[in-house]
């Protein structure tokens, strides 16, 4: 009899574990934003103090919101960095951080629940137009500016503050640094390359005949990892496409222009001979176990391959690869890590100033005080090398007064998230950056081209039912087809262009067009 | 009138122990599962910081759109059903043979055993039952490939060919969850009335007739339960599971879609709250519309088994 009693009251007991397991499911997607309704008053901008002296009797503590991984010795530098904000500016500052793997979901959560926060990164890779456009971010006046950041507004190239414009408003405060490039290059192996005396690289078919002797003779080696396997097009796309032919694509849809065309005619870039060339250069590159078969669900981690020897080369953008080759030069200078540019005489693309920023919540209950932090993390010696680098003499060693060396296995410590965002002059040179990479930008810096349409911003908000679906397309048809999977290349190139069609690429054309036009009339009437 | 609210105090405080240790589990429910149900609004709606939830505009049935637009949402609601019809199917005849087998096997220590070790693969994270999947599956390092190249064999390419898709997607679900259910079905099986096999004991009936006529019927009511709670739920994918066994290889796609990781893809970088909801909101109506009809259908068979 007891026996039965307990055996009724488990079976409930689980089956209620079901139900609830099920409700919490119907709930996750609503309750996020269900309090963000309170308040949106605070929009602290309309109170500036009345005489020109900033008031800072009171203590406050503000919240930021960076990305990365939570340093393990954020409370030792913070703690320093808040020492001597409470003395300059009496405020403190309280760091949240979003990790990698999943800030894409979170980023957003946070305005939508109305969170409680003053200060976040941001960038045009991480939401800076969407969240500007949805109101989630402070406008940032001029009055703001040159009242609260002082020296940032004194330091910052006008210019700076233009490209960060949405819709003729700033809401951030950008990065200010010189030059950083967005164009991307390869790493490999130089000891490779004279094994099987080969050409040094400088093109696709020499990187091609690299990766093909690599597969065939070096078993265990994977020729080329990839950075990443959820992106819409192949990884090498953006050097042997966009790179190669001076094209810029726009946001994650495949139409781009050509960089130098005046008019900015949009073409879509399957549909051109050069992406149907480029496919049977990849076609071939598959069929020779130049990466993967796997490609698509690679579940590796490609930097750390390439330094165990186990990847024979990876593509990235030029700070990213040059760290892994100071690195791999330390620890396996035999293998002669080499950085190649696969399309050297192409115009180089310089970033935008949004390419690091940091911005004020719009409910911010203390504006004026988190900008003056941003004013002084980014333009006060101290505290920039603070934020930047963490402890001198703990996670780095100062060499003379604009460079610096890390401090191997402490560095890591303190180096983990979105610091990017006070990128200044007042940077320091890491001084293992190779020399070679030293050289590539120094070259590269010669051949920047500016174009008008650097900084123009697509608004999808009108096209948005066909941007996603076009998204989808390209993962589901593109990308196999880029990787050579798909055994008929003309057939499957035939299917992308028809599955584009359906899901609405020509509107999605005709938009952007227009807004280009209007842009570049905009333009051309300013000047 | 008077007379009945007269019995409706009389019974609350009559039953006032009882009415209080439910109310956590109903304030559970009203929390959790009631008043969120007004977030449904935001499905409707252009949503915007400023306006909030309910101060955004209204924008009809616009954010349903980009899901009906792609041409492939039969394809998904399809599959999604079809999965979680077999996951259910499947699940729930070896949960049952499972327990009924431990029932009928001795030895304390050996069905306490069995029963763990079945348990196990319940608490494995789906990211790391993905992880040792490739590691099976993978082309060129693969566990089932060199194992096939040593034997002189041509390599499969699993990840490349979607038709395996849907037997490795059910064997790993199954065996995730065999445990758990098996764990149910044994309480519910230690819950029948020893007098009952003693009955059939002594009337001479064998081990296989004792489990059709005594343990399987007995057995019914638990399984419809459990049947009709899944119902509830057959719209909506694992994603956990398809998310991590599959990824973003596109290749593998056209089998393994199901609405979850389908939304996903598609809102990955718009982030639209509104479609996403939109998205809960068809599956919700679905499942809704499911249950009704399965419980009604339940009831015109046998009244004491439906649900409501």
């Amino acid at each position: 009899m007891m026996k039965k009693k307990w055996g009724l009251a488990l079976t409930s007991v689980l089956a209620a574990s079901l139900i609830l397991g099920a409700c919490g499911n119907n709930g996750g997607n609503n309750e996020a934003a269900s309090n963000n309704a309170g308040n949106k008053n605070g929009n602290a901008s309309s109170s500036p103090a009345a005489d020109d002296k900033i008031d800072t009797s009171e203590a406050v503590k503000l919240k930021m919101i960076m990305l990365g991984p939570k340093p393990a010795d954020y409370d030792q530098v913070f703690g320093e960095i808040n020492k001597q904000l409470q003395e300059k500016v009496n405020a403190t500052v309280d760091a949240e951080f979003l990790d990698w793997s999943d800030w894409g979901q979170k980023y957003p959560l946070k305005f939508a629940a109305g969170e409680d926060f003053d200060l976040i990164y941001t960038s045009n890779w991480a939401q800076y137009n969407q969240q500007a456009l949805k109101g989630g971010f402070l406008e940032l006046t001029d009055d703001l500016l040159e009242k609260y950041m002082p020296q940032t507004w004194a330091a910052m190239p006008k210019v700076k503050w233009d490209q960060a414009r949405i819709n003729g408003k700033v809401y951030m405060v950008p990065g200010n640094q010189s030059t950083e490039f967005t164009d991307k290059l390869v790493l490999y192996r130089g000891d490779l390359l004279e094994k099987y005396k080969l050409q040094p690289i400088d093109s696709p078919e020499t990187y091609k005949a690299y990766l093909e002797a690599v597969a065939k003779n070096e078993k265990g080696i994977t020729p080329y990892g990839l950075e990443a396997s959820d992106s819409k097009t192949h990884n090498l796309d953006k050097q042997l496409l966009l790179q190669k032919n001076g094209w810029n694509m726009l946001g994650d849809v495949p139409l781009a222009y050509k960089v130098d065309d005046p008019k900015g005619q949009v073409f879509n870039m399957y549909d051109t001979p050069e992406f149907k060339d480029l496919l049977a250069y990849y076609k071939e590159l598959a069929d020779n176990g130049g990466w993967s078969r796997n490609a698509l669900t690679n579940k590796g981690d490609t930097t750390g391959d390439f330094k165990a020897g186990k990847v024979a080369s990876m593509s990235h953008n030029i700070s990213a690869l040059g760290g892994i080759m100071a690195f791999v030069n330390n620890e396996h200078p035999e293998w002669k890590p080499t950085l190649a540019d696969l399309s050297p005489d192409s115009k180089k693309s310089e970033a935008i100033s949004t390419q690091n920023g940091i911005a004020v919540h719009a409910t911010s209950k203390n504006a004026e005080r988190a900008l003056m932090v941003v004013d002084l993390l980014q333009n006060d010696k101290t505290l920039h090398d603070l934020i930047m680098y963490g402890i001198a003499g703990t996670h780095y060693e100062p060499v003379g007064d604009n460079q610096f060396t890390k401090v191997v296995d402490k560095f890591g410590n303190y180096n983990t998230f979105s610091n990017w965002a006070w990128n200044s002059p007042l940077n320091r040179v890491d001084t293992t950056f190779p020399q070679a990479a030293q050289d590539i930008q120094k070259k590269w810096g010669t051949q920047v081209y500016h174009y008008p349409l650097e900084t123009f911003v697509f608004d999808n908000s009108k096209v948005l039912n066909e941007i996603t679906n076009v998204g989808n397309v390209m993962l589901r048809y593109g990308v196999p087809l880029e990787y050579g999977l798909i055994p008929d290349t003309a057939k499957g190139l035939d299917t992308l262009q028809k599955q584009l069609k359906a899901a609405g690429i020509d509107k999605i054309h005709a938009e952007l067009q227009s807004q280009i036009d209007a842009f570049l009339a905009n333009q051309a009437n300013k000047g | 009138m008077t007379e009945r609210r007269h019995t409706f105090w009389r019974d609350i405080v009559k039953y006032r122990t009882l009415l209080f240790m439910i109310s956590p589990a109903v304030l559970l429910i009203l929390l959790f599962s009631y008043v969120p149900m007004a977030g449904i609004v935001i499905a409707f709606k252009q949503f915007d910081y400023k306006g909030g939830i309910f101060g955004s505009p209204w924008i009809g049935f616009d954010n349903f759109k980009f899901f009906f637009q792609s041409g492939d949402a039969w394809r998904v609601t399809r599959n999604t059903a079809l999965y979680n019809i077999g996951f259910m199917v499947l699940g729930n005849v070896l949960q049952i043979a499972s327990a009924i087998l431990l029932f009928e096997v001795g030895g304390k220590w050996f069905r306490k055993l069995m029963q763990s070790a079945l348990f196990l693969p319940y608490f494995i994270s789906w990211v790391v039952v993905g992880s040792i999947a490739y590691n099976f599956f993978s082309y060129d390092v693969g566990t089932i490939n060199s194992v096939l190249t040593s034997f002189g064999m041509e390599r499969i390419d699993i990840y490349n060919t979607p038709s395996y898709w849907p037997y490795i997607l059910l064997f790993f679900h199954t065996w995730k969850f065999l445990g758990y259910g098996t764990v149910m079905y044994l309480a519910a099986i230690t819950a029948i009335d020893t007098e009952m096999y003693e009955a059939a004991e002594i009337d001479g009936a064998n081990v296989f007739q004792r489990i059709m006529k005594v343990t399987v019927p007995n057995l019914a009511p638990t399984f419809i339960i459990l049947m009709l709670l899944a119902v509830g739920n057959i719209f909506r994918g694992d994603f956990g599971m398809f998310y991590n066994m599959v990824g973003s290889n596109g290749m593998l796609f056209s089998a393994t879609d199901v609405i979850d990781t389908f939304v996903f893809r598609l809102l990955m970088d718009t982030n639209d709250f509104g479609m996403s909801s939109a998205a809960g909101v068809y599956q919700s109506v679905l499942g809704f519309v499911t249950i009704l009809t399965v419980n009604y259908a339940v009831r015109k068979y046998d009244k004491d088994r439906a649900l409501f």
